[in-house]
């Protein structure tokens, strides 16, 4: 052996000694090589759900909202033709945008109907498609009554017909729970998967969505009827007080949420979600309209609340579809998620 | 009868003839070439148009090489004791696993998938029938382990079939048909189980107490899943190989949340409703 040979061989044992080898089978070497995990790829995938589908929840939620606040006002024997009108077209339009923005967002859009095949109760899509279908035919009956009511379809035998038939109480009734169901199931849609974000808060997501979905429907209301100079009096009174209360209602149930999804929520304070729930749906959708509904009452300050408390629920379901995301595709958070006491458990309570 | 997979991960030897063998009779397209660094897998994970991905996981021990190594025997990583004081585990171990799906036996995508596209045939396998997939996309978020995706452009959903039409004529499926070290088993699951549990046996037996089988209702199957019919035999923490500990099936709260949704409409109802209190 040379001595440039016995040389080269002993620098480079001096090397392996001193542990600063360059090849990869060294952890503290490899910074790709993590101790836990496979090299940072995510173990499960994220939903490639897009923009369609956080608008779709935001209208469905005030599909929801605005039956249960016109049915109420029905039931509890507050007369308001404008209030009645504008419930009745807002969720026939809300149940033809809801199919249009949820077709949209299909691989294969032209199998919309599949959906139809059968219905299976565990499986939240499903659900929800079924529910879609009921609530835009109940939805969709009262709105031809109203249109008749309201001469658009000319003075003819029909209108007569359909306003004598559709028996308008009976199916406000009746679209209620439906409507109520497709409020709280888009956030039920979320929480049924592996993402741990959304899992993890299985039992408030629905209520939590659903509180939103009133909330920016009782805005919605007062903001159509503000713009129209339509409704009574008494009408903007209880939209308002009722408004309080729910913002007040949904503020609870997103702070209990967030204590739940506990280092499972960090997503909904980085720097990509944080302006959407930090700055739109806390401060922008729930502090500012709150301080907006106490005090004097204008008719500005309405409708700049209203708008506000639109946008903050909106803002609130892209930062839950955007902060699911992230919770997938963070693979510590799954890996420490689906550990035997995190992640629910078929014989779990709560 | 159901079938499944056995994937002794002690004996790959990280060929990725399944990988080739899949692609090839389930006419995959390519994924493109991409160069990940991680070890020798470009492949990274399993995918609408990846059905079995090979892992290679780099497990190097921290202890130096001392006295008089045998270079064999550190390479078949043989743990007894060696004379002159020999440490034989320096190397460390090069860990390959053959990924595939879990074929669940009670399968969270099959319970999300909202047309019945997801069903179980008549081998008890997990299949999705392409004719009816309107690509919703909802059983992707469902599945626990992150194998099916949606295929770009053809906006479906696929995953692993176990090769539906291969057993259908009394073939074993692609990837266990091609592997050289019969790391993929296929077989009838009770069977596989026994032939796991013997193999974890004679793993104790050589001093390898580490080994396990992963995709049982107690590790891996877990939550509601009621253990997977796809098996694996893993030398090392399932997260190494990039699999949850104790996954869940995602659909067993879906009655719960309807509850607290119903509670939450009740009082949302009545806060509404006092509000037209004069």
């Amino acid at each position: 052996m040379t001595d440039a040979t016995q040389e080269t061989l002993q620098d480079r044992n001096g090397h392996a000694r001193e542990g600063r080898s360059e090849t990869s089978h060294h952890t503290g070497t490899d910074p790709k090589r993590d101790e836990k995990g496979y090299y940072g790829i995510p173990p499960i995938k994220p939903a490639h759900w897009t923009w369609q589908i956080p608008v779709y929840f935001w209208i469905g939620g005030i599909a929801a909202g605005v039956q249960l606040f016109t049915t109420l006002a029905n039931v509890l024997g507050h007369k308001d033709e404008a209030l009645t009108r504008i419930g009745r077209y807002t969720s026939l339009v809300a149940m033809i945008l809801s199919p249009i923005l949820l077709i949209w967002d299909l691989g294969r859009p032209e199998r919309f109907l599949n959906m139809m095949r059968i219905w299976k109760l565990r499986s939240p899509m499903s659900n929800q498609s079924w529910s879609l279908v009921l609530y835009g035919n109940l939805g969709g009956l009262l709105a031809a009554r109203q249109a008749a009511e309201d001469g658009l379809l000319g003075r003819n035998f029909l209108s007569t017909l359909l306003t004598k038939l559709i028996p308008a109480r009976l199916l406000s009734v009746l679209a209620l729970p439906v409507a109520l169901f497709v409020g709280s199931n888009t956030g039920t849609l979320l929480s049924a998967t592996s993402v741990p974000m959304w899992a993890r808060n299985w039992a408030l997501m629905g209520p939590t969505f659903l509180a939103s979905g009133v909330s920016t429907a009782l805005s919605y209301l007062s903001l159509v009827l503000h713009l129209g100079r339509w409704g009574e009096q008494k009408t903007h009174h209880v939209l308002r007080r009722a408004e309080r209360a729910v913002i007040l209602v949904e503020a609870v149930l997103i702070a209990a949420s967030v204590v739940r999804m506990g280092r499972w929520g960090k997503p909904l304070f980085s720097k990509e979600v944080a302006p959407l729930f930090v700055g739109g749906t806390l401060l922008g959708g729930i502090a500012a309209p709150l301080a907006l509904l106490f005090g004097k009452e204008t008719r500005g300050k309405s409708i700049l609340t209203s708008v506000l408390v639109l946008l903050g629920g909106l803002a609130f379901r892209f930062a839950m579809v955007l902060g699911g995301r992230q919770s997938a595709n963070d693979p510590e958070a799954y890996f420490s998620f689906a550990k035997a006491e995190n992640a629910p458990q078929p014989d779990d309570s709560i | 009868m159901a079938t499944g997979f056995l994937t002794d991960t002690t004996v790959c030897i990280g060929c990725k003839a399944c990988e080739v063998a899949c692609k090839q009779w389930n006419q995959l397209p390519a994924d493109g070439y991409k160069l990940t660094g991680n070890s020798y897998d470009n492949t990274g994970h399993l995918s609408g148009t990846t059905w079995r991905h090979v892992a290679f996981i780099e497990n190097p021990k921290k202890r130096r090489l001392t006295g008089d190594v045998d270079l064999v025997a550190l390479a078949e990583d043989v743990r007894e004791q060696l004379p002159g004081g020999a440490e034989l585990d320096a190397l460390g171990r090069w860990t390959f696993m053959s990924d595939v799906c879990k074929h669940c036996v009670e399968a969270p995508c099959q319970q999300a998938c909202p047309t019945g596209s997801i069903i179980r045939n008549e081998f008890d396998n997990v299949y999705i029938q392409p004719d009816v997939c309107n690509g919703c996309g909802y059983c992707v978020p469902a599945c626990p382990y992150g194998v099916i995706t949606q295929v770009p452009g053809d906006g479906r959903a696929f995953k692993c079939t176990l090769c539906y039409d291969r057993q259908r004529d009394g073939l074993e499926p692609a990837c266990a048909k091609a592997c050289p070290t019969n790391s993929i088993m296929f077989g009838e699951v009770e069977e596989l189980k026994k032939v796991a549990e013997e193999r974890v046996e004679a793993l104790y037996a050589k001093g390898y107490t580490e080994a396990y089988v992963w995709g049982t209702p107690q590790v891996g199957g877990t939550g509601g899943i009621g253990g997977n019919h796809s098996k694996f035999i893993l030398l090392d923490e399932p997260e190494t190989y990039n699999l949850p500990r104790h996954p869940f099936l995602p659909q067993e709260k879906v009655k719960g949340a309807f509850v607290a949704s119903a509670v939450a409409a009740g009082v949302l109802g009545a806060v509404v409703a006092l509000a037209f209190r004069d």
